[in-house]
């Protein structure tokens, strides 16, 4: 159930570092595919590791926490034989007194090659690649911008299950303004040639939904009607605070995403969500743990793909 | 002071280009504007074709001079504004401590003068301590020099504040300067509500954040008969109310700046978030930049000033969310608006763009100073020479400011000022042959 082989051409890869989605192509996204595909078989080996990143240092940078995109990536750089170190700085940058410049500047001396850095400042990928001479930046999520390998896994996990992409519909249901998943997720798929819908409460959608290249439909079921994809957001709780809707239990009851919002999708169609999950809020445990739901194996996909962005990034490749 | 005689320049008087191409400064003041003037004894400057024009005035420049000295301080905030064609500076009052009493009126206007450079001129600011509270003394200030009151970097806090300050000055009192924001729907706030915030995920700041507080100076106005000089406008809608205000015959002034005439947000998303484009009012649409060159066109914006707003890079040169908001400009800004002119809106005169850095922006000062920006017989010699051939690449690295980051570094910018005079005196020339 691959796309087919005319999909995946052989390409050049000309990426070093990766700030968000939308610096790739079409073909470039199916070549990537491919490549996890390659990696994820990997992670079915007895010896878990082939050599391809050997002598090289990968920094994790993590300013925010992020348990689970940080083991993916440490996972991913361990199958790849990189040496790996895991720099936590909790706060901002600022809360240590030290500048990114310096942050950047340090890395560089220690000779790290491959930094993935999460940061809760959009512009901060792209702010550090710019002053980083010699390694790489993977971004691993910049505030509300992007997460390019988020949208990654995502692409290979539906590619993975649906075959070719091209035409299918994918509805991304929840808090779109404060999101850099559905930011990155709307790039890709659109990319790779699906019609995306978005749908929530519209205080949480940014005002000039036409500057993203997708439609919004207020009503969920409208958004998710014959729906290949159906992908629920994580509604952070502190949103109800600061007034964006009126209560959970209402967000729920509206945009949650139970076994009858389902009905109005395809048959088959996969239930999507980039963990962790509010069961209750956006997503109800009948979906969650349903048939149709994808959720564990977008995990399993995430290591996959950032095995193959480290491998085509990070030197191994050439 | 001697004589200097001006000679083959194209005249720009402060309204229009004259049939005269011959200027005499005679000391501190023009003595002469004519074709074949005689004098012997002056020091002769050929122009060879070259605009001679008013000195420009910035309404609106930040100095941190008192409180953050390491950004800029008065005297290189005057260097640079000679370096960049301003004879004539006004220095916002939101430093530490605020220019809220008549004795830091007069530590500005000294510093400005030891400083030898552009004239700096002093606003106050509208309340104590700038904490939007209670009236400071307004009348003192204005005994000792101030020709501007405002608590800019925010707008007044509260209406009624602002309304007893219109009432307080009246006509005679120098002008209330107003930074038209409604901080509620500002806060937290990175850039323009609309394609770019939806891009980045980066928390908008919508244009009715800047029409609603216009539309309540409006109101202040009406009903006091006050005088409100809008400052640093960014929006179609605030432009659009402004346009009915003087229609109406309020006494309403705007001015806006060289950055929103000359950038939207599309460059901040196509610089991937670069901080040197942050800035508040945040740039905005295509369609509000538009409209800003509409409103230069039909007299609604009265004025172009810099804001200059001078960061230190160590605190500029940060991702787009952790940096601090401003531009800092005043030695390339005419430059900057002079080639996006020529090259975007070539329809519109450069007379209409000099008018706007010169008697327009001069005619809001007190009485005392209402001949700035003009040439004519009796004036102050505040002058500046254009080379409108010259092309040069800005380089902060050689700046007077001490803010050396903008958001035209590397680029090539063609039509600059070359030679600046303040009262008779040249305070600056451009480090080449000219």
């Amino acid at each position: 159930m691959n796309a087919m082989p005319s999909e995946i051409g052989q390409i050049v890869w000309r990426h070093r570092n990766v700030i968000d989605v939308d610096c790739f192509t079409k073909e470039e996204l199916y070549f990537l595919l491919d490549q996890a595909r390659h990696m994820e078989n990997v992670m079915d080996r007895p010896i878990k590791k082939v050599p391809v990143l050997r002598g090289k240092m990968a920094v994790n940078l993590f300013f925010e926490n992020s348990t689970r995109t940080r083991v993916s990536f440490e996972l991913a750089e361990k199958m790849l034989s990189a040496d790996v170190v895991n720099w936590s700085v909790s706060g901002s940058s600022h809360a240590k007194g030290e500048t990114m410049r310096d942050t950047a500047w340090t890395l560089e001396a220690m000779g790290a090659d491959i930094v993935v850095m999460r940061h809760g400042a959009v512009g901060a990928a792209q702010y550090l690649a710019s002053k980083l001479k010699r390694a790489i930046v993977l971004n691993a999520g910049d505030g509300t911008h992007a997460h390019p390998t988020q949208a990654l896994l995502d692409l290979y996990t539906a590619w993975k299950h649906l075959g070719s992409l091209e035409g299918r519909k994918i509805a991304l249901v929840g808090d779109i303004l404060h999101s850099r998943v559905a930011r990155s997720d709307i790039i890709a798929f659109k990319t790779i040639g699906c019609d995306v819908v978005i749908s929530g409460p519209p205080t949480m959608m940014p005002r000039e939904v036409a500057a993203l290249g997708c439609r919004y439909e207020k009503d969920p079921k409208a958004a998710v009607q014959d729906a290949d994809m159906v992908y629920l957001l994580r509604i952070q709780k502190e949103r109800q605070q600061d007034g964006l809707f009126p209560s959970v239990d209402e967000y729920h009851r509206w945009w949650g995403a139970d076994s009858d919002l389902m009905k109005y999708a395809r048959p088959g169609a996969l239930a999507m969500h980039p963990g962790p999950i509010n069961r209750g809020v956006e997503i109800a445990s009948e979906v969650a743990d349903g048939h149709q739901s994808v959720i564990l194996e977008q995990v399993r996909s995430g290591v996959a793909i950032r095995m193959a962005l480290l491998y085509l990034c990070g030197g191994g490749a050439r | 002071m001697g004589k200097i005689l001006f000679k083959d320049f194209k005249i720009f008087n402060g309204t229009e280009f004259i049939d005269a191409h011959e200027l005499l400064v005679d000391g501190e003041k023009i003595s002469a504007v004519g074709n074949g003037l005689d004098a012997p004894d002056a020091e002769v400057i050929e122009g060879y074709g070259k605009i001679l024009s008013p000195g420009f005035v910035d309404l609106h420049a930040h100095f941190r001079d008192p409180g953050g000295e390491w950004n800029e301080d008065i005297a290189s905030g005057a260097r640079a504004g000679a370096a960049g064609g301003f004879t004539t500076l006004v220095a916002m009052p939101n430093t530490k401590p605020a220019i809220s009493e008549p004795s830091l009126v007069e530590y500005v206007l000294s510093h400005g003068k030891a400083a030898g450079a552009s004239r700096i001129l002093p606003a106050g600011c509208v309340s104590k301590n700038r904490e939007g509270k209670e009236m400071a003394e307004l009348l003192k200030m204005a005994e000792a020099g101030a020709v501007f009151f405002t608590d800019d970097g925010a707008p007044i806090a509260t209406s009624s504040l602002f309304r007893l300050a219109l009432m307080y000055t009246g006509k005679d009192l120098p002008r209330i300067m107003e930074h038209p924001e409604e901080i509620s729907l500002f806060k937290g706030g990175q850039v323009h509500e609309g394609r770019v915030s939806a891009l980045s995920g980066l928390k908008g700041i919508p244009a009715a954040s800047e029409e609603i507080d216009v539309a309540r100076g409006i109101a202040l106005a009406r009903e006091t008969g006050g005088r409100v000089h809008f400052t640093h406008l960014s929006s179609a809608g605030a432009a659009g109310l402004i346009r009915q205000a003087k229609k109406e015959g309020l006494d309403i002034t705007c001015d806006t700046t060289f950055h929103h005439l000359t950038l939207n947000e599309n460059a901040v998303i196509n610089s991937g978030y670069n901080s040197r484009y942050k800035v508040n009012p945040p740039l905005r649409s295509k369609e509000d930049q538009s409209a800003l060159w509409e409103g230069l066109l039909d007299d609604t914006i009265d004025a172009i000033i810099t804001d200059h707003a001078p960061w230190h890079m160590d605190e500029k040169d940060e991702p787009f969310q952790d940096a601090p908001f401003g531009i800092a400009s005043l030695e390339c800004a005419a430059a900057v608006l002079i080639d996006s002119k020529n090259k975007n809106y070539p329809d519109v005169p450069m007379g209409l763009i000099l008018k706007k850095m010169t008697s327009a922006p001069a005619s809001l000062l007190p009485e005392k100073w209402k001949s700035l920006g003009r040439i004519e017989e009796g004036a102050f010699a505040d002058l500046t020479v254009i080379d409108m051939e010259r092309t040069r690449i800005v380089d902060c690295s050689e700046w007077y400011s001490k803010a050396r980051c903008c958001p035209w570094e590397g680029i090539a910018l063609s039509g600059w000022p070359v030679m600046t005079f303040v009262e008779g005196r040249k305070i600056w020339q451009v480090n080449e042959e000219m």
